[in-house]
């Protein structure tokens, strides 16, 4: 008896197994991208899935307040924001769903930038052929060259810009006096090995860009400039990498740990400032220091600097996979991005996004948005950064051959190596 | 001696369980608590209830009760049948039968969600409630069968024959002696069945594909941000429900032990 519902239940769970999904009816013709009105209105009643790094719970509410209001009162869209560990993740998913031949497939919207850009687009996953057709898109600057290579990778019209962010260190205005930061990397190996274990910098990798752009700093200072590491050159490479492992190698003894272990991610460094056992962090942030304060990961004391150059700038981006189920409303989402009441709430720390401007002000011809995005520009206040210390030092990013090289090579020669 | 016994079990929950769990109450309670201080500045409820009333927290707590339940009695409803058929059939090759069962939980979780991922997409299944739900069963039924398995090779099912022989149909016989006589076995089964689907990470997050958003995929997103105050919340939230499942069925299986088949 026993083993003949045992038969049974395994029957049943084959014939479970072999049950095909019904053929799904065919879609209606999606609108074209030239007819805005249409997208907004094929768009009402969608649910829109945008998958983005959840790390932050002042990033995540300020996306459900801000844009998911938004979405849902004007253009009756619903947000539902899938929080990923990293956006890897998403990018795995979609390389699933493409080998498994799934479309429509389960993400309609990524915020996204870098390797993982590049994966997606190499794999062909990607829709196209829709950022410059945005309403909103005319505030973008689509000839700036920081903007339109996305980590040295073209964007072409795959990828919409979000927010910006610059390189920055921030420090502990109750613990070091202003006037004893160093300016350059040079004075960083100066101090650090002064202050014996007081400093350190996030493992470069891959999902850890931050530590990569601090080495690629190292590597623009070494070499006197930014600009020849825009275009990929060997030769170039075999000149100045050896300069900048040794660099890296006599900094390493005077690093938190001597060097041993290195934070993987930016809130571990963030996490070891605000208890004091190293003296300086990292950030991307416009706000510098303050969207941190606001979110208590660091004490309010922390306020953000720069050296006098090499502090590498850069876009992120949203892009919108090409078996997106909901891709009218991905697309009035990504419209939403860049209206200029959002750029202006996006950049304030107590909104808790804190990442700068993704559309160019200049471009912003109403009178009352203009004013709105300059008055946000002031309020940033003491945590941040003076806008005309960023702007000296920002440069653009390497070419991205260099990512892998210098992520490697600082395995091998500065981790492993010595 | 007993109280020697005694001692060391709460010295162990002082250890193992109450200390950490004390640390993070600190930690959700005293948001901006950093070294030197010993102790958080000031305290406030206003982080934890922040999260609490957060929607997103509140939908992933309700589809976490959800999913747990639904695999509970799932696992039940296969085990229970599965153990007692491993225990009394005549089957030639139960050993062979009981290592298949248990492989899934000596190979690493990441190869076999790998493969179902792939097996759910293609069969549909991937980010549904159900789909979660069927992948759950896999780490979540070779603990069940053991359990009612070992209980089952002390049950005496004479008392079932016992009560046919008095006149009892089979619902009676099911009703009246083995269910009653089960039932510490099961509810320790459907015990381990919630803790084990409550806490599972990977395999959700695998097969629901960011769509079934669980209390544990919450929390490792949280992670990635390491901020200590958000992180403490969400994690005192997943202790709770087990806790609370814990004390449910000590009460149920009266507290102390209790001989099967002896009522």
């Amino acid at each position: 008896m026993y083993q003949r519902s045992l038969l049974l239940l395994l029957c049943l769970m084959l014939a479970a197994c072999s049950n095909t999904p019904a053929p799904l009816a065919p879609l209606p013709a999606p609108a074209p991208l030239d007819d805005w009105e249409r997208i907004v209105a094929d768009a009402r009643g969608q649910t829109v899935n945008w998958y983005m790094w959840g790390g932050s719970e002042s990033i995540n509410s300020y996306v459900d307040q801000f844009y998911g209001t938004a979405l849902q009162e004007r253009y009756g869209i619903t947000l539902n924001r899938v929080p990923v560990s990293d956006a890897v993740l998403a990018v795995d998913q979609l390389l699933s769903e493409k080998e498994a031949g799934i479309d429509p497939g389960s993400i309609d919207l990524i915020w996204i930038n870098g390797e993982n850009f590049a994966s997606l687009k190499q794999a062909d996953m990607l829709y196209g052929g829709w950022n410059q057709k945005l309403p909103n898109s005319v505030l973008v600057d689509y000839t700036n060259p920081a903007l339109i290579y996305d980590f040295g990778v073209p964007i072409e019209t795959f990828e919409s810009p979000w927010s910006s962010a610059q390189f920055q260190f921030i420090y502990d205005s109750a613990r070091t006096d202003p006037a004893d930061l160093p300016r350059s990397y040079a004075a960083l190996l100066e101090y650090a090995c002064a202050n014996q274990g007081r400093f350190t910098y996030i493992a470069p990798g891959p999902g850890a860009f931050q530590g990569t752009r601090f080495v690629k700093g190292a590597l623009f200072e070494l070499s006197g400039g930014a600009e020849q590491w825009r275009n990929f050159d060997q030769a170039q490479w075999e000149q100045w990498s050896p300069q900048l492992w040794a660099y890296l190698n006599e900094l390493k003894p005077c690093l938190w740990r001597t060097g041993s272990a290195y934070p993987a991610t930016e809130y571990e460094l963030h996490g070891l400032f605000a208890n004091r056992e190293v003296d300086y962090s990292i950030t991307q942030s416009v706000t510098g220091a303050g969207a941190l304060i606001a979110e208590g990961a660091v004490p309010e004391t922390a306020r953000a600097f720069v050296f006098n150059d090499y502090m590498i700038g850069d876009y992120n981006y949203v892009a919108i996979p090409r078996n997106a189920p909901n891709r009218a409303a991905a697309l009035v989402l990504a419209n939403l991005l860049l209206e200029p009441e959002f750029q202006a709430a996006q950049i304030l720390p107590e909104n808790g996004f804190g990442l700068g401007y993704g559309i160019d002000v200049r471009k912003v011809t109403d009178e009352q948005d203009r004013a709105t995005l300059e008055a946000a520009m002031d309020r940033l206040g003491a945590p941040a950064t003076p806008p005309a210390e960023l702007l000296a030092a920002l440069v653009p990013d390497a070419a991205p051959e260099y990512q892998s090289l210098i992520e490697e090579g600082w395995r091998e020669n500065v981790l492993i190596g010595n | 001696m007993q109280r020697g016994a005694v001692g060391c079990i709460w010295l162990y929950a002082l250890a193992s369980v109450l200390l950490p769990l004390g640390l993070f109450g600190l930690h959700a309670l005293g948001p901006r608590w950093f070294f030197p201080a010993l102790l958080p500045d000031s305290l406030s409820l206003e982080p934890l209830l922040a999260l609490i009333g957060n929607p997103r927290t509140q939908a992933a707590l309700g589809l976490s009760a959800q999913v747990a339940l639904l695999v509970t009695g799932l696992a039940v409803l296969i085990g229970y049948p599965a153990a007692r058929a491993l225990t009394f059939a005549p089957l030639v090759g139960r050993g062979v039968i009981l290592a298949v069962l248990f492989l899934p939980t000596v190979i690493p979780p990441i190869a076999i969600g790998i493969g179902l991922n792939s097996l759910m997409l293609q069969l549909g299944l991937a980010g549904t409630l159900i789909g979660v739900c069927i992948v759950h069963l896999i780490p979540v039924l070779p603990y069940v069968i053991l359990t009612l398995s070992s209980m089952l090779s002390r049950y005496d099912r004479h008392y079932e024959e016992q009560a046919q022989v008095l006149g009892a149909g089979a619902w009676q016989v099911w009703w009246l002696v083995t269910l009653p006589m089960s039932l510490p076995a099961l509810a320790v089964a459907a015990l381990f069945a919630f803790l084990i689907s409550w806490s599972e990470y990977l395999f959700t997050a695998l097969i629901g594909g960011g769509r079934v958003i669980t209390l544990p995929v919450l929390l490792f997103a949280l992670v990635a941000g390491g901020n200590p105050t958000t992180l403490a919340g969400v994690a005192l939230l997943i202790v709770a429900v087990p806790m609370l499942a814990i004390l449910l069925a000590s009460r149920l299986l009266g507290g102390g032990p209790q001989v099967v088949g002896v009522r």
